[in-house]
């Protein structure tokens, strides 16, 4: 096919220093550089660099002349590879997204990269094509008529660029919520982590002489844990904001923009049409400060987590205004029963029962009381973890949508379309059909692929379901007369 | 069996006897893996080695023992009782489990790709599950053990009306 696109030749140099294509060679070469010993001192060393880049110089080449990607008005064809060639055929009614993304290199050089998403379920992960190297400006083209391709609609081909409105604003103060999100906290940890095993795996010399100094009294703990505070939560601002900053959400024709990214930076597409709903999520810090974020529930998405965002981090107000523009909510939520209440109670206690009773046996025998303590502080915590848990309970069922909420570490709450479940799925424990409760949950080709409604009253379940989906939920109807 | 009626209607039709079959000898063969397990313990454990260990010796073969009455004489019959099946006008709806027991209904408009697999033990009893997915990773209901040709026959049925009333909304 002669009509293929290349990438740019720029990216040879990107590929080049960032050893893409030689990474895989890595394995091959660690037995080759143990046999022929690293004796030779620093030429030994400077040949191993000039060799190593000059490799990964060939391969990126040799994968770059062996790339040719294509935008035909039912297709996007990707062909590559160097012995054996391999022919991507992605229909364009399969595609249900495009991402464009700049990474620091990528930025110096001009250049983007390309994501084009088949995802088709959970089943191949790897349906997604990657189109990497191409000029901005060929990367708005490519997104462009990709997605204009698909719509199946007449299109107007006057090619008027679709108008660009904003759809959310995102304050850059919101970041300094960054250190109540648990997610962004391991940012911070993370990198300590990997800073203590650097400094334990230098050579000796070059390792700092911390013996002379000694940590003692009151004031030093003091100083220790302060210090280690102002790591952590700087830290994790830091890291909210290399990944979020200058968020932007945009209305483009039929579909949201979202940009945002501080070194990498990354456009997102999604299209309207295939949202289906949003979940909203407090973590227990957030809670704290009133704050949520929001992610839109879309068909067909992968990596949905990190691609459906649409407001990473924000008052909870502004961000279940966002998600109610794009899905109403259904109303307030019902609370489940009082039923539901001594179930979550149960379960959040039991873990301190067995404790305290494996402490109250090991006590006499061992002298372990210890563990009787212990149990009796779960115990204590247990009811209001139980308590909290179901205040997070609620399920509601609206006209065109509904809801249902639960979670007390990271509350959450997902807002759907009716016609967006494709199946429901009741489940019942021995205790759960004792106390009159089920669970209920609502299958849907976006997010999770599947909501719960923990522990309803078991008499609700077949009128929510129909409430919450279409006609063929009526299914589930108990029989008037009660069959034996 | 139930105290309060079920949350939702009872799916119409069971299963033929010979699943009951199939789990009885499922139910014997991890048993038998079990049991040797259990002996291997009662030989290797020394009866005067420290702490509890020695109370495994007898402890183990008689959590086995429990475990395969439980399981070859009373599980089978109780799952022939829960597990059922319907295919109605618009959906597929089952009831699978033992003790917990899940409803599942997928109505034949959103249904992706159905799937008939039959296992090594099934194909001695005759028997085979259909499976039928849908966009989501959770949708996804088996029909466990059918007779193969009545399988066979609601598989072609359903791939064939859902292909006539497919909704391309998912």
């Amino acid at each position: 096919m002669d009509t293929g696109r290349r990438t740019s030749p720029r990216i040879v140099l990107v590929h080049t220093a960032t050893f893409r294509q030689a990474r895989q060679f890595v394995p091959a070469m660690i037995p080759l550089v143990a046999a022929t010993g690293l004796g030779g001192g620093t030429t030994t060393v400077v040949a191993l660099v000039v060799g190593v880049t000059l490799l990964s110089l060939a391969t990126a080449a040799l994968s770059w002349w062996r790339f040719t990607y294509a935008d035909g008005p039912a297709s996007v064809v990707v062909t590559r590879g160097l012995l054996s060639r391999s022919v991507r055929t992605v229909p364009n009614d399969r595609i249900r997204g495009v991402e464009v993304e700049a990474g620091p290199l990528h930025r110096v050089f001009g250049l983007v990269r390309v994501r084009i998403d088949a995802a088709a379920g959970a089943a191949d992960k790897d349906e997604e094509l990657v189109v990497d190297g191409v000029s901005r400006a060929e990367g708005d083209r490519l997104r462009a008529s990709v997605l204009t391709h698909r719509s199946t609609a007449p299109l107007s081909e006057d090619a008027e660029p679709a108008p660009e409105e904003p759809f959310a604003r995102f304050d850059n103060r919101w970041l300094l919520y960054a250190p109540l999100v648990g997610s962004y906290l391991a940012v911070p940890m993370a990198a300590v982590g990997a800073l203590m095993r650097l400094a334990q795996e230098l050579p000796e010399r070059f390792r700092p002489d911390l013996d002379g100094v000694h940590v003692s009294g009151v004031q030093a703990v003091v100083v220790v844990v302060v210090v280690a505070l102002v790591v952590l939560v700087a830290g994790s601002i830091i890291g909210a904001a290399v990944v979020n900053w200058g968020f932007r959400l945009t209305r483009r024709g039929g579909s949201l923009v979202a940009a945002r990214g501080l070194v990498t930076r990354r456009h997102t597409e999604l299209e309207i049409d295939r949202i289906r709903g949003w979940t909203l999520s407090e973590g227990l810090g957030m809670r704290w400060v009133r704050a949520a974020r929001v992610n839109a529930l879309v068909t067909g998405l992968g990596d949905a987590t990190r691609r459906g965002q649409l407001l990473p981090l924000g008052p909870r107000d502004e961000a279940r205004s966002l998600g109610v523009r794009l899905v109403p909510e259904p109303g307030p939520l019902r609370q489940h029963p009082p039923a539901a209440r001594r179930r979550r109670i149960v379960r959040a206690v039991s873990a301190g029962l067995l404790v305290t009773a494996a402490g109250a046996a090991l006590t006499p025998l061992l002298g372990w009381w210890w563990v009787l303590v212990l149990g009796l502080v779960l115990l204590a915590l247990g009811v209001p973890l139980g308590l909290g848990r179901y205040a997070a309970l609620g399920h509601a069922a609206g006209a065109g949508a509904f809801a249902v909420r639960s979670g007390w570490l990271v509350r959450e709450q997902a807002v759907l379309q009716r016609r967006a479940v494709v199946g429901w799925q009741v489940q019942q424990s021995p205790f759960q059909r004792r106390a009159g409760l089920a669970s209920v949950t609502a299958c849907v080709g976006a997010g999770r692929g599947g909501y719960t409604a923990v522990d309803m009253a078991a008499d609700d379940v077949a009128a929510f379901a129909a409430a919450a989906s279409e006609a063929w939920a009526d299914e589930l109807r108990p029989v008037a007369a009660p069959t034996g | 069996m139930t105290t309060t009626p079920a949350p939702v209607r009872e799916p119409a039709w069971s299963l033929s006897r010979s699943a009951i079959g199939l789990w009885v000898t499922e139910s014997v063969i991890s048993s038998v893996i079990l049991g040797v397990l259990a002996a291997l313990v009662a030989i290797f454990v020394p009866s005067d080695s420290p702490g509890v260990l020695p109370e495994l010796r007898w402890a183990a073969p008689a959590a086995v023992v429990l475990y395969a009455v439980v399981a070859i004489g009373v599980r089978p019959w109780f799952k022939h009782r829960v597990y059922r099946w319907e295919i109605t006008q618009d959906a597929v709806f089952t009831r699978t489990g033992w003790l917990s027991q899940t409803w599942t209904l997928v109505p034949i408009s959103r249904i992706q790709t159905v799937d008939v697999t039959r296992g090594v033990l099934q194909q001695m009893f005759g028997l085979s599950t259909v499976a039928v997915l849908t966009a989501s990773s959770q949708g996804t209901v088996h029909i466990w053990h059918l007779e193969s040709d009545v399988a066979q026959q609601v598989a072609d049925d359903l791939a064939h009306r859902a292909e006539q009333v497919r909704d391309q909304a998912t």
